[in-house]
């Protein structure tokens, strides 16, 4: 018994020494998951993503902080981004690994695919092997666009949106919407083929 | 005498009560300490395995938040549950280099307080991550349990797991694990494999350090399979094996005091079954109302190539059962198991403290010590003396000084031999002996205290396998 009380004591003590060695901040810095230039500063859950930074349209609808989104970003196990938002360089580890720490859920984002209509490019949130989150980084503004903008965003983007609930990128085409439809799908395509 | 089996009968046609006509070479004292310290290396240095890709994965300085930390902490918890849960179902493993190498009295023990520890690390794992996960996405840490459950993979599983965990650790509380009958008991804790499997697939679907392939994943799916093989080795296969070669049978039951019985063993090729004295083995009497139990009794005469015994007291339901058996019926057995051995020893000579029906492992053992030995007797009243025949015979053949004391434990001639001064003057060299312990947990206690006032090192004091 006495032992065990030990053993449980050391399990507090080392697992209290480690996460403490670990935090002492020793270089602001910290890997980053997503390419340069994606505008992803904070963790979802303090907000949508740098809003009117750029002219075009980011992130056609950032997800109000108020919804409950059980998925925002599943950020526990995704790599932090410092507040201080560095410019997003890959940077190793302490340990000298040559390879960014590896997270079990992960955002990919697909390329800027350009439509008659804009652009449209798609992030994807990958916990595991599934897709748990898909949002619409950019997509064609102005008139006409943002009413079929906001019917695909409304169809695919989402927790529950059809990306989720398809699990890949055979999505129905949203009606009256083909070009815009036919964008998200290629950019969505695209970070599949590179979350795998 | 009265009649505890059903029948008295002298049972010499298996080989006659002076057990041994010539008594084997004495086995040479060894330290059995240098394999055990090398397992227990090999321990640590697993443990610092399963921690080490989180240090290596985690930048230092990236744990700015409460939520970072909470989470940071619950997953190192989570790596060392997890290689925890594995040690604990390897020590169960009943593999033979383990039963005779540590022991499974030591293993037993180790495993009581890894599983304390194991079980706090399951729940610190399981509410630093709810709430480190609730903090990070803002959500009500109830609402988080039903996140995770829904959303992520294999969570239900895990939580299954958990609930096990936590069931079978709660039983494993001396108090509550009195409570309840031991078969309960032991069933409740077979569902820990189950633990096993559920808790498995969250570990690579949710891992952060686990998750992508690499050699950290393949390598912990390496010792899950390692740990898999060592069991079905030394659960199923070895204990096949062993039962095809020997095929054992009860071959006579004889009353040795009014609640104590002998049974005798014989089957193929015995002289191959080679259990040191004060070894056990498991056995399972495939008679109607004990072919489903499985209980540990040590041998009570050293090993001849002819037979086996085992001397049980009657204590419960089972042991009842087991003075009925009709010769003949088989045996299943898994074994031999222990430490508690001649073999085990540090010096040349040795003293043997036994009580009551703890004689059994000491009188196999005194036949494997040389010369010199020393036994004290410790029982309640003279018929509780067992096997008394033998071990004047064995006194006489083998220059060991046997002393019965017999009274209640409040009487003043026991405890003053019973005293470290009472020791001291009956065996003047104790302290450059090893001694053997067996007997109720009360006069263990007492005994060990007394030994260690009396100046005897922890290390040459050997306790029982299990309480009587």
């Amino acid at each position: 018994m006495r032992r065990a009380l030990l053993a449980i004591t050391g399990l507090a003590a080392g697992t209290t020494a480690l996460v403490v060695l670990k935090g002492a901040p020793e270089d602001r810095q910290v890997a980053r998951e997503l390419p340069v230039g994606v505008p992803v500063g904070t963790p979802d859950r303090t907000g949508p993503a740098t809003p009117g930074a750029t002219p075009q349209r980011t992130a056609a609808t950032p997800r109000p902080t108020g919804q409950p989104s059980s998925t925002a970003g599943r950020t526990p196990a995704a790599r932090r981004t410092t507040p201080g938002g560095d410019a997003g360089t890959r940077r190793t580890p302490a340990a000298g690994r040559t390879t960014a720490p590896k997270p079990t859920t992960r955002t990919v984002t697909g390329p800027v695919v350009s439509t008659e209509f804009g652009n449209v490019q798609v992030r994807i949130t990958v916990a595991g092997t599934r897709i748990v989150d898909a949002v619409a980084l950019e997509l064609p503004q102005g008139g006409q666009s943002d009413l079929r903008s906001d019917r695909v965003d409304a169809a695919y983007s989402g927790t529950s949106g059809d990306v989720v609930r398809q699990q890949g990128a055979n999505l129905d085409t949203v009606s009256q919407a083909t070009a815009t439809s036919d964008g998200y799908r290629r950019s969505l395509q695209a970070a599949l083929d590179q979350a795998r | 005498m009265h009649a505890a089996g059903r029948r008295t009968r002298d049972p010499s046609g298996y080989g006659g009560r002076p057990a041994a006509p010539v008594p084997p070479p004495p086995a040479r004292p060894r330290r059995g300490s240098a394999g055990r310290r090398a397992l227990s290396a090999l321990f640590w240095a697993g443990l610092v395995a399963a921690v080490l890709p989180w240090w290596l994965d985690t930048p230092a300085g990236s744990l700015t938040g409460t939520a970072d930390v909470l989470t940071a902490a619950g997953r190192v918890t989570g790596l060392v549950a997890g290689y925890l849960l594995l040690v604990q179902v390897l020590m169960m493993s009943r593999l033979g280099v383990l039963e005779r190498g540590v022991g499974g009295e030591r293993l037993s023990r180790v495993h009581r307080d890894l599983g304390a520890t194991l079980l706090v690390a399951v729940l610190a794992h399981l509410s630093l991550l709810v709430v480190g996960y609730a903090r990070t996405l803002g959500n009500p840490v109830t609402a988080q349990v039903g996140v995770l459950l829904r959303d992520f993979d294999d969570m239900v599983s895990a939580f299954a797991a958990a609930g096990i965990l936590v069931l079978v650790g709660g039983t494993g509380i001396r108090a509550v694990r009195r409570a309840m009958p031991y078969e309960l008991w032991y069933h409740l804790h077979l569902t820990s494999y189950l633990a096993l499997l559920l808790g498995f697939g969250h570990q690579f679907s949710n891992g952060a350090q686990l998750f992508p392939p690499g050699p950290v994943r393949t390598g912990w799916i390496a010792a899950y399979l390692l740990v898999a093989a060592a069991l079905v080795w030394g659960r199923l296969v070895a204990p096949v094996l062993l039962n095809l070669r020997h095929r054992l049978r009860v071959a006579d039951v004889v009353a040795e005091s009014p609640d104590t019985v002998s049974i005798y063993l014989t089957g193929r090729r015995l002289h191959q079954l080679d259990p040191l004295g004060g070894q056990y083995l498991r056995w399972r009497f495939l008679a109607r109302g004990c072919w489903w139990q499985s209980h540990p009794f040590s041998l009570s005469a050293a090993a001849n190539g002819r037979w086996l015994r085992l001397t049980v007291k009657v204590v419960g339901g089972h042991t009842r059962d087991l003075r009925d058996l009709d010769p003949g019926t088989r045996v299943w057995v898994e074994g031999p198991s222990g430490t508690f051995t001649a073999a085990h020893r540090t010096r040349e000579r040795a003293l043997l403290i036994a009580g009551g029906s703890g004689i059994g492992p000491l009188r196999a053992m005194l036949e494997e010590l040389p010369a010199g030995a020393a036994l004290i007797y410790r029982a309640r009243t003279p018929a509780d003396v067992l096997l008394q025949h033998e071990l004047d015979w064995l006194a006489q053949a083998r220059q060991t000084s046997v002393w019965y004391v017999v009274g209640s434990r409040d009487d003043a001639g026991p405890r003053q031999v019973m005293s470290p001064d009472g020791l001291r003057r009956l065996v003047p060299d104790l302290t450059r002996r090893d001694v053997y312990l067996c007997g109720p947990q009360g006069l263990v206690d007492s005994s060990v205290r007394a030994l260690r006032q009396a100046g005897v090192p922890r290390r040459q004091i050997h306790l029982a396998p299990f309480e009587l």
